[in-house]
This record gives C-alpha cells, structure tokens and sequence, in this order.
C-alpha cells in the first residue's frame, strides 16, 4: 500500500509539474529576453483557459482547433501588449533603473486588467470547467491509476518543451533571440530587430501561458483567480535557476512531485508550505537554482 | 394577498400612533418619518461574486415588496449597497462608509465569514446590529455577540452535525472520513462531524485538512481510500469539492457515499457539468437548507418572485434564495419594532425571533444565548441529473462540537 502510494502520489504530481513547467517556462522567456518579471503571467494563463472553453464550449469547435487559436490569439495579446505598453513606456524611460520597475508595475496593471474584464463577464461568476482534452476511461499500470487527460497533458507538455528547445537551438528567429537575449546592443549592431525581437518573446510567451491554461482547465478548474497557480510556477523556476528553461521543467516536476509526497506522508495542510519551503532550501544551498547561472563576482 | 398583505388594513392606525409618538423619539441614524435606511453589503466582484449579487437581489426583491405594500409603520426601507469583495479590508471600508457616511439604521450583508470577523471591532464599538446576508458566520454567533445575527442557511456546524446523523442513520455507516479545509470553516465543521459520529456510536477513520487553494487532491483522496471508510463527508468550497469528486470517481471509490456540505456546490447542475462523469455522483448527497428543491410550490412562488422583481436575471441559480431568509427576519423584526425603530430595540426584538416560513427546512430562531439562525437543514441526493430530498430534517443538536 505505501509503495502504491508513493507511486500514485509522484504520477499525479508529475503532471502538475508539468503545467508548473510550462508556465515557468513563459515567465522565464521573458525574464531572459527582458530582464522583466511577468506577473501577469497568471492571468494570461486564466485568459486562455476560458478562451479555450469559449471556442469549445460556445462555437463547438474541435479541440484541435481549439489547442491551435489560443496559441494564436494570446501571441496577437502579448505582441500588442509589448507594443502598445511596454514599449511606449520604455521610449519614455528617464532612466533605465526606473524603465524596470515601472515595465514591471505595467505587467501587474495588465494582470489586474485581465482579471477584472473576465470578471465583468457573467459566466464567469461561477466555477467552471474545460471539457477533458482525451476521455476514457482510466489506464491501470498495476493498481496505479493514470488518467488519459493527465497523458494527454504530459505528451502535449512535452512537444512543446521539445519545439521550444528546437526553435532556440536550430532555428534563425530563435537564434536571434537568444542573441537579443545576451546583449540586445550587440544584437541591434548586426541587424537584428531587437524591439521586434521583444514583442516575439512576449507574443511566445503569452501563446506558452495560453496553452499551459488550457492544460490546466479540465484538471484545475478554470475561475478568475486561476492565475494564482503562477506563484507556483516562480517557485519552479527559482528552484530550477531563473534563468535556465531545462530547469524550470526540472523545477516543475519537483514541485508538483513534492505537493504530493508531502501531502499523502506528512499532512495535507502542509502542501500550500511545500513551494516556499522548497525555494528556501534551494536559495539557501542553491542560490542560482539547480540549474541557473553561477553568480560570479569578479574584481576589475 | 401576499405574507405582506396585511399590512395594509393596519397601516392607518399604526401611521397615527407613529405620528404622535415620534416627537417624543431620539433622532435614530436611518430613521426618518419616511423612511428606514439598510445598508447592504455583499460581494459584488471579485472570486465569489455568485455569493454576492443574486442574494443580494433577492433581499432587495423583499424590500421592494414591502414598500410596495405601503412600508413598515409608513416608513418606506431604503436600501445603500456596497461591495465588500468578500474580503476583510473591503468590507471594512464598505461598512464604516455605510455607517459614518450614509448613516444606516442597521447593517445587512455579508458572505464570509473570515471577512465578516475583520467588522467585529467597529460593529461592536459603534453598536450597528449587523445581520448576515448569507455566511454561515460560526465564529461570529459561537458565543453569540451582541450586535451579530446570522447563519440563516445554517452554521458549518449544522452541516457536519447533519451529514454525519445522515450517515449514521440511513446509511448506517460505523467509518467515517472527513475532508476539509485548515479554515475556520473546516475547523467548525470537523468537530461537528467527529462529536455527532461518536455521540451516534461511529468512528471518525480519516480527517484530511486541505488548503483552499489546493491544486491536486491526490494524496487526500489517497490517505481516505487507504482508511476504507463507509462514508466520506466534505465540508469544500466548489473547486475543491469538484477536484475531490473527480478524484473520487478516477480512484474508483463511487461505492463508498460522498457526502458534500452546501457551501461546495452553489448550483447543482454546474457542480455536475464540472465533474464531468456522472459515475462520480451515482452515490453523492448534499445539504439544503431550503425546501424549494423538495416542494415544487415553494420553489416557484419564490423563483417567480424573483424573476418578476428582476426581469434582466430570468435564470437564477441555487445560491439566489440565500438572501431572503435574513431580509424576511429584518422585516418581521422591523414589523415589530413598530413606530418606535431604534438600534438597541432592534437587538431586543431579534433576540426574540421565531420564524416560520415555507422556504426555510427548518424555523429562524434567535434568543439572548443563540444568534444562529437555522439549525436543521435537509439532504439532497444528486446524481447528476435528478435531486431528489431524502426524508426528514436533519438538525444539530447546539452541542456536538461546541
């Protein structure tokens, strides 16, 4: 029974860490192009949670369809909200110290924005749910019970993380913003379009927290503070290193398979604990995270 | 002729000996010759906003029905709503606005009982009587406070008292687990459980105690299926209450009975949509308070009240009805008072409520020692489609996990 248990507890907690994961992911595109801290990062996952519910519950359409145009329709929302907010303000920075935290304040007005239009809307008052991306009934892998909906979730984290790593890795945008990435002046000195670059990895970002929503829906239920999870998410990419996008899936996983464990063996009260306690021990034995940077001091 | 119908052949007098009785009255905040100042407050946005506006309107539906019925006394109730976003910061500002600014008579709202503790200080200070709209408010009537009338859907302690005789009696269940929140609610509602369980001779095998904001109720269900109870009682709030009922159903645990406190399923057929399988609810039951679910008459006379009072809200859900209890009790007591409205007369007049009405499962009553409205409620079987209301009232005895 106590082996069944540990095995149950780490397969569900898996597939928590991996939605953990995307949306770290999404926070952390943007932390390494921009130096900025998403924290409307929640809220676009709440956006394209009922957005997929809208497109499936309301038009009827396919959930392929559906797993296509959130992506889309939340690029288009990022990329606007770079352009049209963020890019306005950094034009008017008076200084680049001050450029930070007010693009960063700007993203808690776009959290609070998003929140509030969805609240406005009266469907919204009571709690609902994305219909399952897969049906069926359960598989039994000994007496563990593995969802088709917690597979289908998995496999689906795991093409994007893969294309995610191909499109930096191999491709020539990808490329690019990596480079803008490091050094947006040397960037911009051969050729690359950095403001362009910017409203990309903001577009991507926002189409990574739109999928991680409509992942998350059918499991998590969607309501307007839905976004609250993205606290989660921070702690999966402090504990995987901030800056490192293999880390935040590590980080993920851990999270999600420590909920768990805490949980089921120590008591369930303590699983809103585990994420801040986790984030101390990492900052205190691990300050970069497990796989972020080394922060070096060097004399000059 | 409505409940209210009444009044009309006693309002000429009563209109005459107020008239000669108010030059003798203390000026009363909210009270004028023509008029009895509410102040409403509720959650109007924000997470639980399905708490807050629908049983708000029904309150007001109430009123508006007096008024059109020539008032209380001839004075006319007039009605300042603020939204308190069911937390305690803003519902603090909602009623020191309401009290210092808009000078009501008394205070009518509230949905939470965590944000509703935050207004004990001023309330008491300012000795506003604050009637709940629709919190369960056990940490505000147990002891009874002076100025706070509430728990008119009854009290956690209700709930726990009557889905724990419910399994003891008809289900004959001996193994009882318990899943809550590591809330106050939780707190009062588990006692209840585990005092009714074992005054009835049953044994409390498991207690789970949850965040409310929890994402994966794994390891909870986990540990319960590992105690093999005979019945699961739930005191979640609606996500939760659905992540355990899928996880119930995933895990295969459909034989055992889940049995669901009100406050996790506001509207039965969205709680269903939301679980998803209606394996998951072959064996399901829930608390009620009201008898609109088991009495057609009931539910309609009330629902087309409401929907004539609000024509641009046709579709009401569950949650709606919420709000009447506590205006019907303001009014009677109101009714009471008479001519002579004053805030420590109000008090008085509550303390001594007795109300019976055909929405409620069980009578309002207040005293000195007891500001818990409602201590019997029924329990509903759901399975997906159908409710169907099992026989009888189930009641907390004032006692069991006091």
């Amino acid at each position: 029974m106590l082996m069944l248990k540990l095995l149950q507890a780490a397969a569900s907690g898996v597939v928590t860490g991996c939605i953990y994961a995307m949306i770290a992911l999404s926070v952390v595109i943007i932390y390494k192009a921009t130096e900025i801290v998403n924290f409307a990062g929640g809220e676009l996952v709440m956006v394209g949670a009922w957005l997929g519910l809208l497109l499936v519950g309301y038009f009827g359409l396919p959930r392929p369809v559906m797993l296509l145009a959130v992506p889309v329709v939340l690029f288009v929302l990022g990329a606007a909200f770079d352009r049209l907010a963020l890019g306005r303000i950094a034009r008017r920075r008076p200084s680049r110290r001050l450029e930070h935290a007010t693009l960063v304040v700007a993203t808690i007005g776009l959290s609070n924005l998003l929140k509030g239009a969805v609240r406005g809307i009266p469907y919204t008052q009571e709690v609902r749910r994305l219909p399952p991306l897969i049906g069926g009934a359960p598989i039994f892998v000994g007496d563990v019970v593995l969802e088709r909906q917690d597979l289908a979730i998995v496999a689906l984290a795991a093409v994007v993380m893969l294309a995610l790593w191909a499109f930096f890795r191999y491709t020539l945008p990808g490329k690019a913003l990596r480079a803008t990435s490091q050094n947006a002046r040397a960037a911009a000195l051969v050729g690359i379009p950095v403001a362009g670059m910017r409203m990309s990895v903001w577009g991507l970002a926002a189409s990574l927290s739109g999928l991680a929503g409509v992942m998350l829906a059918p499991k998590l239920l969607l309501t307007p503070d839905m976004g609250d999870v993205v606290t989660l998410a921070f702690a999966a990419a402090i504990i995987g290193g901030f800056t490192s996008l293999p880390g935040c899936v590590v980080g993920g996983a851990i999270l999600g398979i420590m909920q768990n464990l805490v949980g089921t063996f120590i008591a369930p009260q303590a699983i809103a604990v585990t994420p801040f306690f986790v984030i101390m021990l990492v900052l205190l034995l691990r300050p970069q995270g497990l796989f972020g940077d080394t922060v070096g001091v060097r004399r000059v | 002729m409505t409940w209210l119908g009444n009044v009309g052949t006693h309002l000429l007098a009563c209109v005459a000996a107020c008239a000669l009785a108010l030059p003798a009255m203390a000026a009363e905040p909210g009270v004028t010759d023509n008029e009895i100042v509410i102040g409403m407050f509720a959650p109007l946005s924000g997470p639980l906003i399905a708490y807050g506006i629908q049983p708000v309107n029904a309150a007001r539906m109430i009123y508006d029905d007096v008024n059109a019925h020539g008032g209380i006394a001839g004075r006319r109730v007039r009605v300042v709503v603020e939204d308190d976003k069911c937390t305690g910061s803003s519902l603090v500002a909602a009623i020191k606005k309401l009290v210092t600014i808009d000078h009501v008579f008394l205070l009518h709202g509230g949905s939470c009982t965590a944000a509703l503790a935050a207004a004990r200080e001023f309330v008491t200070r300012e000795h506003v009587p604050l009637v709940m709209l629709n919190a369960a408010g056990d940490s505000l009537v147990f002891p009874p406070q002076r100025e706070f009338f509430g728990s008119f859907q009854s009290t956690q302690r209700v709930y726990g008292a009557a889905l724990a005789e419910f399994a003891a009696g008809p289900l004959k269940a001996k193994r009882v687990a318990v899943i809550v929140h590591d809330d106050d609610y939780g707190k009062s509602n588990l006692a209840s459980v585990t005092a009714t369980t074992e005054r009835l001779g049953g044994k409390v095998v498991a207690v789970e105690r949850i965040p409310p904001s929890i994402t994966d109720v794994t390891a909870p269900l986990l540990n319960i299926r590992a105690a093999r109870p005979d019945v699961i009682i739930s005191g979640a709030y609606p996500a939760p209450a659905v992540l355990i009922a899928q996880k119930y159903a995933e895990y295969r645990m459909t034989a055992t009975p889940l049995l669901q406190s009100t406050q996790g399923i506001p509207t039965p057929s969205v709680f269903a949509k939301n679980v998803g399988d209606d394996t998951a609810l072959v064996n399901f039951y829930h608390t009620w308070a009201f008898n609109d679910i088991a009495e057609p008459a009931v539910h309609d006379r009330w629902y087309g009240m409401y929907r004539a009072a609000h024509p641009e809200d046709p579709d009401p859900g569950g949650f709606m009805v919420t709000g009447i209890p506590s205006a019907l009790a303001i009014v009677a007591t109101l009714r009471r008072l008479g001519c002579d409205v004053t805030r420590d007369g109000f008090v008085a007049a509550m303390d001594g409520l007795d109300l019976q009405t055909d929405l409620m499962a069980a009578p309002l009553r207040f005293g000195p020692d007891r500001h818990d409205a409602l201590r019997g409620v029924r329990v509903v079987r759901f399975d997906g489609r159908t409710q169907t209301v099992q026989p009888g009232v189930y009641s907390w005895n004032g006692q069991d996990g006091n």
